[in-house]
């Protein structure tokens, strides 16, 4: 039986988690003047997402400009001033910062512990089938459900693909953690399935987070 | 344009990028890598650290970024950019901006009006068969209904049933694929709608254009290829002989190579061979001089076990295969052809300062494919860690390879998981093969997967294929 009071507990101890924000590619770096340690910065906001988090610098390359965007909200903790003006590099570490974890955030880590996590059983890259692919594009994870055996993946590795069956109870996907186009390591999990007898579990993981998880910011 | 010595940007990986940098090294140019997270183990890394210019290596998000690998090239102050294969080397976009930007640059291969016109399957067809040269029977078009698409194969079907074919079989193929990848046969005409979904699904994830193309399949052939070089504004046009491509995994991909691409001196194929390899480089030099070809290409043939060729596609483009038509060419009867530093030079306006009456063919040559792979399970790609690659060092073998040799190798899983390209030399096709064996039996390549599996490659594969080599 999961302990979610000694789960929450252990998150609260350490509710941050450091996030490098590097060169999304090649290119000339201008940091936002605005930006210096410890000011308190916001990831994308609105309803879908749409506006983009606190601008932190511009990187151009080709004559286009491009904004490197805060991903998550938190606290500035370092600013790499020495890059500015410079051409940078793909992955340059630009700036680091403190994110306080959101509730979903919170509610996520946990429910790792209480899904059954499919995991990926080489690097390679994901996709679900067609048919799963269209439901959960148009109405959730959460309105697909998954059986023993059933082919649920694709694997595709140097342009190669091959289906891949999902082992594991049958249930819901209550938890997506891969992306398309994304390499996935190993034994990291694809997606976390919810059996109908650990519903009522999950329900208090969301309810406990949401009731007892406070947000920064 | 800078005047002194040209910098090339290698906008490519792997094997193709250590042997540009080689070729760059040999003609005393400068040159600049690029890589990626996944590749900083590969060894056009270390190639470039150890011998590239100052400002000679960047990390690049990805090697399909346009924008990102011309901003390197500014910053590097590179000149010229060699594409390799696949990636932009058959993007005539990519070309004709890189020769109308501010800042202009020599794009290492055909010019862009020569891609547009001969890198895509469709308009190479048009244009072959206003040539007269004989081309596969099927689509000259992306198809992208389905009703369309059936209608179109069912016709092919029916055609190859009058023709007296016992059993038909029609291919689906990836418009914007190449390489082999995305390539499905429909045996039965009444499940092609399914296996023309799949296709155009797999085609809009792997190469984001659903346009498929349906053709007849023809069975039993050899696949041939004649190796083209030509001067900018096409002053001259020579070739480089014929190569034989036909032991292919599976999927369609090459896996062995010979040159010349037959052997009518010691092998009877029933059908006049040298008559009809003189006739393939005829037609592609018609070809050629029809479009003022005016760099490295490659036409590539099918030809039927009665003799019949018929034109498939153009590589307008460096081939990974260059290596062993090489080895068999004598310039002024000197050996040591490099076509990759034939295509920089030309691509650069330097003449090529020889004719075809110069350049003689001599000996047999093979190359080996060796790939992390497992033919037994359909070729499946390995995944995993290389910990020790050896190889016995013989004057009639080249090996290229971009495997470090003194430390391990994690395979990544974003390209094809090729490992190395060997060379074998001989002095006839006899030679070749009993060479090829003694260096597959010298080879060393062992490795464990995350689960401790072992190292799976095409190595027995190779041998046991070695034999049959030109047969038909």
């Amino acid at each position: 039986m999961l302990d979610i009071s000694a789960l929450l507990e252990e998150l609260k101890r350490s509710p941050y988690e450091e996030i490098s924000i590097r060169a999304p590619h090649c290119g000339r770096i201008g940091f936002s003047p605005a930006l210096k340690e410890g000011m308190a910065v916001y990831g994308p906001q609105g309803e879908f997402k749409e506006k983009a988090g606190t601008l932190l610098a511009h990187i151009e390359r080709e004559r286009n400009l491009k904004e490197v965007s805060c991903p998550e909200r938190g606290e500035i903790i370092a600013v790499h001033r020495d890059l500015h003006e410079k051409f940078v590099e793909a992955g340059t570490e630009l700036v680091r910062l403190r994110h306080f974890l959101s509730r979903p955030e919170a509610e996520k880590r946990i429910l790792q512990k209480a899904l059954h996590l499919f995991l990926a059983p080489e690097r390679a890259r994901y996709y679900f089938v067609p048919s799963k692919d269209i439901k959960i594009k148009t109405a959730g994870p959460r309105s697909v459900s998954v059986r023993d055996g059933e082919e649920v993946f694709i694997m595709s590795r140097m342009k190669r693909e091959t289906p891949l069956q999902y082992n594991g109870p049958d249930g819901v996907i209550y938890a997506v953690y891969f992306s398309h186009a994304a390499s996935v390591e190993s034994f990291t999990p694809l997606i976390g399935v919810c059996p109908p007898d650990m519903l009522a579990q999950v329900e208090e993981v969301v309810l406990r987070v949401q009731t007892e998880w406070k947000e920064r910011y | 344009m800078s005047t002194g010595t040209p910098k090339i940007l290698i906008a490519n990986r792997g094997e193709i990028a250590v042997r540009i940098a080689r070729a760059c090294l040999t003609l005393g140019m400068d040159f600049v890598c690029v890589y990626t997270a996944e590749d900083a183990q590969s060894g056009h890394v270390r190639l470039a650290r150890d011998h590239g210019a100052k400002k000679g290596l960047y990390r690049v998000s990805s090697y399909h970024d346009a924008n990102e690998l011309l901003a390197v090239a500014d910053d590097s102050g590179a000149d010229a950019l060699h594409p390799g294969y696949g990636f932009f080397a058959e993007d005539y976009r990519f070309a004709r901006r890189m020769q109308q930007r501010e800042r202009p640059m020599n794009f290492i291969g055909p010019s862009w009006q020569v891609i547009r016109d001969l890198g895509d399957k469709i308009n190479t067809k048009r244009l072959a068969r206003s040539l007269g040269v004989p081309t596969v029977p099927g689509s000259d078009k992306p198809i992208y209904d389905e009703m369309e698409a059936e209608k179109f194969a069912r016709t092919i079907y029916e055609f190859q049933l009058q023709q007296g074919i016992e059993q038909p079989v029609v291919l689906v193929k990836a418009s914007a694929g190449g390489g082999g990848m995305g390539i499905e046969e429909v045996h039965d005409i009444d499940l092609f709608r399914s296996i023309f979904r799949r296709i155009r699904n797999y085609a809009a994830r792997q190469f984001k254009d659903e346009g498929v193309l349906i053709e007849q399949r023809i069975r039993d052939f050899n696949h041939l290829e004649v190796q083209i070089l030509a001067e900018r504004e096409a002053a001259n046009i020579v070739h480089f002989g014929t190569r034989n491509c036909s032991i292919q995994s599976d999927g369609l991909q090459k896996r062995l190579e010979a040159a010349p691409g037959f052997a009518p001196a010691s092998i009877n194929y029933g059908f006049d061979a040298q008559k009809l390899l003189d006739a393939i480089t005829d037609h592609s030099l018609v070809m050629a001089r029809a479009v003022k070809y005016d760099n490295i290409g490659t036409w590539e043939w099918i030809v039927t076990r009665d003799g019949a060729p018929y034109l498939m596609e153009v590589n307008a483009r460096i081939q990974v295969e260059n290596g062993v038509s090489a080895a068999v060419t004598r310039i002024r009867g000197e050996a040591g052809v490099d076509l990759i530093a034939e295509q920089i030079r030309t691509a650069l306006g330097q003449p090529l300062g020889y004719s075809q009456d110069d350049i003689s063919f001599e000996g047999s040559s093979l190359e080996y494919r060796i790939i992390a792979e497992d033919p037994k399970r359909r070729f499946a790609p390995w995944v995993g860690r290389i910990e020790k690659f050896q190889w016995e060092q013989k004057d009639w073998v080249s090996l290229h390879t971009h495997v470090p040799t003194d430390e391990p190798y994690d395979i990544p899983t974003e390209f094809d998981p090729n490992l190395a390209l060997a060379i074998v030399r001989g002095k006839d096709l006899e030679e070749a093969k009993r060479r090829g064996l003694e260096f597959l039996d010298g080879l060393v390549l062992e490795g464990h997967g995350a689960r401790a599996d072992e190292l799976k490659s095409n190595v027995e594969f190779l041998r046991a294929r070695t034999e049959g080599v030109l047969l038909f």
